[in-house]
């Protein structure tokens, strides 16, 4: 079984999914195992104001630990990722970042008030 | 943006919700529509010409969200536009369709950086397909607002009928020598070949100059495959936009 941890900047109390990858999809949202596709298939909220399609970067975590565990970003997620305000070296989108291994864990955080949901909420 | 999203999961989202009402309806084809969507309780919506609102619908005892982009221009305020079409088994276009004037939707937003905010200084290439000129219409008109820089427009459709805007653009060709409308009746099955080919034949083929810039929204493969192409043929990454539907 693959695990995450998911960590809110907010203070919220931190969430541990444990989940067997191979199963995915979970959900209807984001790419099939995606961090996106895990946490809301678990109750677990994140924004994904595109539909988890990548058209908008809403859904941005922090991968605090396990960043090799999880699918190569491709360009379109790269091209979103650098319009995004608070990006940092192991930014991903929810929506595209795909745990690829059965015995993963994985640790991110959520970002409480980034730039970029400011920017985005003229 | 013309997508799907289907969320069962709770939604403690801390958005601003909107609440709107369909003031118009506008048929612009047998399939595609356009509602016009005018905020509840004087709200205002602020927003960049390219940016997309979530729809929140309920349906089958479930949150819903559809992000749609907005068609209209924000100096014309409300109501806005939102343009879409009925897709075959899709849900959220059907409970969309059956809604009538009067009735209410909920949205949060606006959303996006597929964005154009200001005038270009660069000469600017359009490329969109079907209804996803909806983003597309009003960063021309910012566009147009107050730069100096010639504006192109590839509209790929496959009948004249899903050329949306077509005679507005057609005026604003007519009236602003800035601007050049090249509408693209495209094969259905053919309609990436075409537009591929009619792209690298015009700015790539045609002159070394790689000064441009691109605006792209389509639907699927399509759109990558034209920044791949452009990117490829040594126009910056940045100068390459794009959104895929």
């Amino acid at each position: 079984m693959a695990k995450l941890r998911i960590i809110y900047e907010s203070g919220e109390p931190e969430r541990v999914i444990e989940f067997d990858p191979a199963k995915a999809p979970f959900s209807h949202d984001g790419q099939p195992g995606s961090i996106l596709d895990i946490m809301l298939a678990n109750h677990v909220h994140l924004e994904h104001a595109c539909g988890g399609n990548c058209a908008c970067t809403t859904c941005h975590v922090v991968v605090k630990s396990g960043m090799n565990k999880l699918s190569q970003s491709e360009e379109a997620e790269d091209d979103l990722l650098d319009k995004a305000p608070g990006l940092t070296p192991t930014s991903r989108l929810g929506c595209q970042a795909v745990v690829e291994d059965n015995d993963a864990e994985i640790v991110i955080v959520v970002p409480r008030f980034t730039i970029n949901q400011v920017s985005e909420q003229h | 943006m013309s997508g799907s999203s289907n969320s069962g999961a709770p939604a403690p989202s801390q958005r601003a919700i909107y609440r709107a009402t369909i003031e118009r309806i506008f048929n612009h084809n047998a399939d595609t529509r356009s509602l016009f969507l005018r905020l509840a309780d004087g709200a205002d919506l602020t927003f960049i010409p390219g940016q997309f609102i979530s729809l929140e619908l309920p349906i089958g005892g479930e949150r819903i969200i559809r992000p749609y982009s907005i068609a209209s221009d924000p100096e014309d305020g409300q109501p806005i536009e939102i343009c879409l079409n009925l897709v075959p088994g899709g849900v959220g276009s059907a409970y969309l369709f059956s809604l009538v004037v009067g009735d209410s939707v909920s949205f949060t937003g606006p959303f996006g950086r597929f964005t154009l905010d200001r005038a270009p200084a660069l000469e600017t290439v359009f490329i969109a397909e079907t209804t996803a000129i909806a983003p597309i219409r009003p960063m021309i008109r910012r566009a147009l607002a107050n730069g100096h820089a010639p504006i192109t427009l590839h509209h790929a459709a496959p009948t004249v009928d899903a050329l949306l805007y077509r005679v507005e653009f057609e005026a604003i060709g007519a009236r602003d020598p800035r601007f050049a409308f090249e509408p693209l009746i495209a094969t259905p099955d053919l309609s990436g070949v075409e537009l591929l080919q009619l792209i690298r034949n015009r700015y790539i083929n045609a002159d070394q100059n790689r000064s441009r810039q691109f605006y792209i929204c389509g639907v699927g493969k399509i759109v990558f495959d034209l920044r791949d192409l452009l990117r490829g043929a040594g126009y910056e990454r940045r100068a390459v936009q794009y959104e895929r539907w």
